[in-house]
């Protein structure tokens, strides 16, 4: 199998997931993974006051989407989340985009393509 | 986009989150992602008794950071990382060492080593 398979991992707002999975949905991404995960970046953290007291927060709470795309173009896929997640404010996120050699589903050993589709089931 | 991404992926300690995190600070490094995660390395458990009963932990709390590097050089972030990490005993963890094929900065639209 030939076709070129794509990973996506998105890293952005924890109120922005349900948006951006509706989005995904709509262009025909099937299967997501997502992740509570902790980050910082350019600022590295920030200073929040609470009740008058002074604390730096280092790493602060975010979400980690990963997709793994065939027929979906990339292009799609960067276009949509960006669309969804661009507020203008720091801590918008990031997208990530590397190359995966092979898939396999476990439950029918499909590989490549067909097992990131779903064909009529 | 000809300028090389690497993507650095350091799975280690617990406790050596904080330490970990200002090292990499200091280097240069603009954003890095931590999750917790559980894992096993080569011995695929530890062997615990509580109490006198035997517990065998088979998947152990580790942390795992993520970043990706531009103009850092991916061996000063090994450095870095080993010089923190580095106790002697089993569990130190590993680094992992990966190509990146793009890079897109939400807010500002960058692209490549200008969104890091």
């Amino acid at each position: 199998m030939s076709s070129q398979m794509t990973k996506i991992t998105i890293i952005t707002r924890r109120e922005k997931f349900e948006e951006l999975r509706v989005a995904l949905l709509e262009i025909g991404v099937q299967g997501m993974t997502l992740t509570e995960v902790e980050g910082c970046g350019v600022q590295h953290g920030l200073e929040l006051q609470i009740r008058g007291v002074k604390k730096q927060v280092h790493l602060l709470p975010k979400i980690k989407l990963e997709i793994v795309v065939s027929t979906v173009p990339v292009e799609a896929v960067i276009k949509a989340a960006k669309d969804v997640l661009r507020t203008g404010k720091i801590g918008d996120g990031k997208i990530f985009v590397s190359e995966i050699k092979e898939v396999i589903r476990v439950r029918t050993g499909e590989r490549n393509e067909e097992a990131l589709t779903n064909n009529g089931e | 986009m000809s300028e090389p991404l690497n993507r650095v992926t350091i799975i280690t300690r617990r406790e050596k989150t904080e330490e970990l995190r200002q090292a990499l600070v200091e280097l240069g490094v603009n954003g890095i992602t931590v999750t917790m995660v559980e894992g096993c390395g080569v011995q695929h458990a530890v062997v615990r008794y509580f109490r006198g009963v035997k517990a065998e932990m088979r998947l152990l709390p580790k942390v795992m950071f993520e970043m990706v590097i531009s103009d850092i050089p991916v061996e000063s972030v090994v450095k870095v990382a080993r010089d923190v990490l580095y106790t002697g005993n089993i569990g130190d963890g590993k680094i992992f060492v990966e190509e990146e094929l793009a890079v897109y900065k939400v807010r500002t639209d960058e692209e490549g080593k200008n969104a890091l």
